[in-house]
């Protein structure tokens, strides 16, 4: 009875620990998975394997340039299990992925090199990169957008609103490995920044009968003027800043043991020889001691300025008064006439053919 | 009086192998002084003046020092003349780099032609406390000295007494000379009431001490 019951509850476990522990796998993991069995020519298993590790969502997923590679062996395992539809499907995957994707020789037979080089080339397709979060000075800096093509083809790139209305054509003409596409952040008068809003670059990739086959969008949000300043520089601290003048502190230290025995000799006699009347000559030492007790006073120079420290602050307070007139300047210059754009994720549409 | 000048001589000389001895530092010093003496016994008041000379040896061991100090002259008024004789054996401890305390007896006689000598003995505690005007160049001094137990020879009676110093030292830079310009006054005092006497000098001392 008790083994039974041990029977079953291992059975239990065996069952629903399973696909949990399938499941506990990285993206990672399977696709190396998936990559040895297309190595060991294991085809049907890497495929099954390669299509589970692109499936991963989210944070499992398979980072983009994993993602490339295991599309790029699902493609060949397609190929080679004489699947050529599906195999251009994924292949035509990669290159609207990663137009700049190139497949190791060293790793896939001529066979798929070809295959994949042909795709490549009937597939025309951008992408960009543009900085996430500028700032230009209209007409005298420019927003600089790359593009990366899979192929030599033709696009067209236009800056356009949400609505669809172009308000700059940036380019229009062929493109082979890549391009710099620069807008100066003017309209098409070219005198005149766009008012405040959502913009697009839009790059049309357009095949050998100039139909369109692919637009990449990539959004822009502009605004006049909204830039962050930069922060004002902190005055110098004290702790930096030597003292300017000489301070009293020495020249009382010296001073003081002359007034005290000065003092002595005049007090003294009448505590220590009560009831005499002590020698005026003894005004001759106190004197003395006193005069030299005021030499030492001034040999300290209390009060005096100090060049050397006087200098040493004076650096330090114009070179912060040069930081902060400098960042006011560009505090200034940063706010009249400057253009944020802040540019978010592109969108890659690709229209249905007629 | 000839054979205490010898003795204070034969003091200062004998102390000067010690200066040799690496761990000692011995200053020596000769100098002279204007001195006032105020002497009262009972209703009898006299006052004398005149110059002495002496000498002292002040050895330094760490935060041990000694001191020896004798001087001799003559006081005299219109009247009266008196010879008179003075010295000190001090053994001190450098409290702190500016206070030394001190403990030794001191003595000093006066010597009336025709009439036995008078002498007041004190053992005395002592304080000194230097203070720097001009670093390693000039120093002032307040030394003050209380008188624990005494005597008086004739008519022989306890005594107490104390007296002060301050002044100032002057050293020359890179050299072994030092000056002193210092005034003192001491005051003993028989335990009878009747007899006090006061002493007051303005002293000038040049002394050498080996550079170290």
């Amino acid at each position: 009875m008790t083994r039974a019951l041990l029977f079953v509850v291992a059975l239990s476990f065996g069952v629903l620990g399973a696909p949990r522990a399938a499941h506990a796998q990285s993206a990672a993991a399977v696709l190396a998975q998936g990559a040895r069995a297309y190595d060991d020519l294991e085809l049907d298993n890497a495929a099954g394997l390669l299509r589970r590790a692109l499936a991963f969502q989210g944070a499992a997923a398979l980072a983009p340039a994993d993602a490339a590679r295991a599309l790029m062996y699902l493609a060949a395992t397609e190929l080679l299990r004489e699947h050529a539809d599906s195999a251009r499907a994924v292949a035509r995957r990669l290159v609207l992925a990663d137009p700049r994707f190139r497949p190791d020789e060293l790793v896939f037979p001529s066979q798929v090199l070809t295959f994949y080089e042909g795709i490549r080339r009937a597939t025309p397709v951008v992408i960009g990169r543009a900085p996430a979060d500028t700032a230009i000075r209209p007409g005298t800096e420019a927003l600089a957008v790359r593009l990366y093509a899979s192929t030599f083809h033709d696009v067209t790139a236009t800056l356009g609103t949400e609505a669809g209305r172009v308000v700059r054509t940036l380019y229009s003409g062929p493109i082979g490995d890549s391009l710099d596409l620069h807008w100066n952040g003017l309209d098409s008068s070219g005198t005149a920044s766009p008012p405040n809003g959502r913009y697009a670059i839009t790059v049309t990739s357009l095949d050998r009968q100039r139909r369109v086959v692919r637009i990449l969008r990539l959004p822009l949000e502009v605004t006049q003027g909204r830039v962050d300043t930069l922060p004002h520089p902190a005055p110098p601290a004290d702790s930096l800043l030597r003292p300017e003048r000489q301070s009293m502190r020495p020249a009382l230290r010296a001073f003081a043991p002359a007034a005290l025995a000065g003092v002595a000799i005049v007090v003294l006699p009448g505590v220590v020889a009560n009831g005499e009347d002590a020698s005026a000559a003894r005004f001759v030492v106190g004197g003395t001691v006193t005069i030299a007790g005021i030499a030492a006073f001034f040999s300290h120079h209390p009060g005096k300025s100090i060049p050397a420290n006087v200098a040493h602050n004076r650096t330090l307070r114009d070179a912060w008064r040069r930081a902060d007139t400098e960042i006011t300047r560009r505090n200034a210059e940063r706010v009249r006439g400057m253009l944020g754009i802040r540019a978010g994720a592109p969108v890659l549409l690709t229209p249905e053919a007629p | 009086m000839t054979r205490a000048l010898v003795l204070a001589i034969a003091a200062i000389v004998a102390g000067a192998p010690l200066a040799a001895q690496s761990r000692w530092n011995v200053s020596f010093g000769v100098g002279g002084g204007q001195e006032i003496a105020r002497s009262r016994i009972g209703t009898t008041r006299e006052r004398v003046s005149g110059l002495v000379l002496g000498g002292e040896v002040v050895a330094t061991r760490g935060k041990l020092v000694a001191r020896l100090r004798y001087g001799q002259g003559r006081v005299t008024n219109d009247t009266a003349g008196r010879d008179v004789a003075e010295g000190e054996a001090l053994l001190g401890y450098k409290a702190r780099p500016w206070l030394t305390v001190w403990f030794g007896p001191h003595a000093r006689t006066f010597v009336v032609p025709g009439q036995s000598d008078r002498r007041w003995l004190h053992w005395s505690g002592r304080v000194t406390a230097r203070g720097t005007l001009f670093p390693g160049r000039v120093e002032s001094f307040v030394e003050l000295w209380q008188g624990i137990t005494g005597s008086l020879n004739r008519p022989a009676e306890s005594a107490s007494g104390g007296g002060a110093e301050a002044g100032l030292v002057l050293r020359l830079a890179r050299h072994p000379v030092w000056g002193r310009l210092a005034y003192r006054i001491e005051q003993g005092r028989a335990s009878g009431g009747t007899r006090r006497e006061t002493v007051e000098a303005i002293t000038l001392t040049v002394g050498f001490v080996p550079l170290r």
